[in-house]
């Protein structure tokens, strides 16, 4: 088993919550975070529909902060980490590392930017400028770093982050993700026809597709042996794998992310039969649900149809490089607080998903070892296991 | 940590394929030229018909480092493999094409730097760990000591960095934006075998823009995320039998990877010399 890294606080931006208590809370209290989008026209869009926040109501200082939602999201996500630690990271600025996931970086700007906009804006568009505007407003002078392995780039960012530390790379780093609702995300996914007029089922029988959403979560990352006592939990293990299948689709035997989930177990060197709770991917596609659910099934064993399941995706869509940092954020919360959110929109469970997920309520549960698998475009799959406090 | 030895280095750039065609003075080579392009890998047409130019990048430069190791697809394939991209700007081919609506030709999943990992990734059976960086030559460096540490850890027993940096299609965007960017751009891809090697890695960051950094720009041009590559082709091309570092600079930041021995198997210690003939 490698080196523990400890979560010592946690921050979030979200279509339901712009801190990690209200975030929690509309999670426990099944609030909707799905709306019609206002920012940009989706007028010709089939759906019109996504996990958009409205307004950022974080009190940070935003003439200090570029004009490019990314940034803002991620900044707002970080200015909440910083309130739950009890300040910015108190470490040297040179060895403070900032590692972000992104399945679209800064593509906004490259939209506004293709209007006329200037040279900097422009600049904004590479998709590694959000994590460097990030580092500057932490004041980190450590390597700032971009992953972008699509829907799964935040536990990708989480494992390089823990990885840093580790290697002793850094002392403290912000990891995590963030994506933005932009027309061009809209476009792409009404396209390929995925997403659905109705609710997001994830799970369910009548499930017919996902909503896209908003939001960023950060995690801050310390070695266990540094952290202190006040700390969310633990990141144990990280894994990721190729599907080598298809560009879009998942593979549909599941075994890239099954793959995924084995190499993080073995990192953490936990036994499938020690996970007491799974944050799925849980899409709430046709395709990806099933083939989660029976890679799970194989990879938990014989105990893996009693161990409590949620997606958190019909609660806020499917918010893309963010998911997995918000879900490894939903698997340290559960741990602290001993209660599993039901899965928002679940309301008929479709065999072909034989999981326990958690329907309705949510469940008490305090889970000692949980489990978040991510699968992204591209093949992309990657999974945590995390330990609680 | 353990140092990765360099089995095989694939690379296509602007200048022509591989060390060799690198120019000394990448500003005189290239005169009036702002980009130097590279075409269109001509692979499987109907294999490949959605599929965009930086893809078909990505695989002809593992095609490449394949032939460079005279080795077949199976020599690779599989789960012990790990994949690793690092581009500073691929992407913004297909993204301003998507943005633009131009003839509605990309196929929305194409605008992900995804996409091209994927191809690499089905092309040659890649299913190993996977990691997908974004940024210019230091976010190389640390995709080789990604690989480093994953072979360490047993999660894979080899690694492939691949890097693929294009410029035609945003050119002007390119020029309108410029940030501290060399002339002439020259588009590239790139990819490493990697082996677990002999001695050690070491990754390390400077604030600023150094000389080291600037010199292989200036000999090369810019090829953002693959400049390393073409620094490592350089160095086994001379026959390095020393320790070997490269430098490279994105974003106002210096960064130095060093082996403490020779890399390159056969050409460093003695036992490099005696795992290649074994």
């Amino acid at each position: 088993m490698t080196e523990r890294i400890a979560v010592a606080a946690a921050g979030v931006v979200t279509p339901i919550g712009q801190d990690l208590d209200t975030f929690w809370a509309a999670l426990l209290t099944g609030t909707d975070g799905i709306s019609a989008i206002e920012r940009f026209p989706v007028g010709d869009l089939r759906v019109g529909r996504g996990g958009e926040i409205k307004k950022l109501t974080r009190p940070v200082d935003w003439r200090r902060v570029p004009d490019c939602r990314a940034t803002r999201l991620l900044v707002s996500a970080a200015d909440d980490l910083c309130a739950q630690a009890g300040g910015r990271p108190d470490v040297d600025p040179e060895r403070l590392a900032v590692v972000v996931g992104t399945a679209l970086g800064g593509v906004e700007e490259g939209e506004r930017a293709l209007k006329g906009g200037s040279a900097r804006r422009l600049r904004g568009a590479l998709y590694d400028a959000p994590a460097h505007r990030l580092a500057r407003w932490l004041g980190a002078r450590g390597p700032a770093i971009t992953v972008a392995t699509a829907c799964a780039s935040g536990a990708t960012a989480l494992g390089i982050g823990s990885e840093m530390l580790r290697r002793g790379e850094a002392d403290a780093v912000v990891a995590g993700g963030y994506d933005v609702l932009c027309r061009f995300v809209m476009r792409g996914f009404d396209g390929l026809r995925s997403l659905t007029r109705e609710r997001v089922r994830p799970f369910d029988r009548r499930r017919s597709g996902l909503l896209l959403g908003e939001a960023a979560g950060l995690l801050l990352l310390r070695r266990e042996r540094e952290a202190g006592p006040a700390r969310l939990g633990t990141l144990l293990g990280y894994g990721s794998a190729s599907d080598a299948a298809h560009i879009a689709a998942p593979d549909p035997h599941g075994r890239g992310i099954e793959r995924a989930m084995l190499m993080a177990l073995a990192e953490a060197g936990v036994a499938p039969g020690e996970i007491d709770f799974v944050s799925a991917h849980g899409t709430a596609t046709p395709l990806n649900d099933p083939i989660e659910a029976a890679a799970l099934r194989r990879v938990l064993g014989p105990s893996g149809g009693a161990v409590p399941v949620n997606s958190i995706k019909g609660a806020l869509g499917h918010t893309m490089g963010a998911a997995a940092a918000l879900e490894a954020i939903v698997c340290l919360l559960a741990g602290c607080r001993g209660q599993v959110p039901a899965t928002h929109g679940l309301e008929e469970r479709d065999p072909a998903c034989d999981l326990d997920c958690v329907q309705g309520v949510a469940r008490s549960v305090r889970p000692r070892v949980s489990l978040s698998t991510s699968l992204g475009f591209g093949g992309c799959n990657a999974a945590l296991v995390i330990g609680s406090a | 940590m353990r140092a990765p030895a360099i089995r095989a280095i694939g690379l296509l750039t602007g200048w022509g394929a591989g060390a060799a065609a690198l120019p000394s003075d990448a500003a005189r080579a290239a005169g009036e030229r702002a980009v130097l392009t590279l075409e269109r890998p001509a692979l499987d047409a109907e294999r490949f018909r959605r599929s965009r130019r930086e893809c078909l990048l990505g695989v002809a430069a593992v095609g490449a480092m394949l032939e460079d190791a005279g080795a077949g697809r199976e020599a690779v394939e599989g789960a012990r493999t790990a994949l690793l991209f690092v581009t500073a700007a691929a992407y913004g081919a297909s993204n301003r094409e998507f943005i633009e609506a131009r003839g509605g030709s990309v196929y929305f999943p194409y605008t992900a730097p995804a996409a091209l990992t994927a191809e690499v990734a089905i092309e040659f059976g890649l299913t190993g760990p996977y990691e997908i960086l974004i940024g210019g030559a230091p976010e190389t460096m640390r995709a080789v000591l990604r690989a480093a540490a994953l072979m360490e850890s047993g999660a894979c027993d080899r690694a492939l960095v691949l890097t693929v940096d294009v410029f035609e299609e945003c050119a002007d965007l390119f020029e309108r934006g410029r940030g501290g960017l060399a002339r002439p751009l020259v588009e590239a891809a790139g990819c490493l075998w990697l082996e677990p090697g002999e001695g050690t890695l070491s990754l390390s960051h400077e604030r600023g823009r150094k000389r080291d950094a600037e010199a292989a720009r200036e000999r090369f041009g810019e090829m953002l995320a693959c400049e390393p590559i073409a620094a490592l082709a350089i160095a086994r091309e001379r026959g390095a039998r020393e320790p070997v570092s490269v430098h490279g600079a994105w974003r106002g930041a210096t960064a130095r990877l060093a082996w403490s021995q020779s890399p390159y198997p056969g050409r460093g210690s003695a036992q490099n010399a005696e795992r290649r003939s074994a």
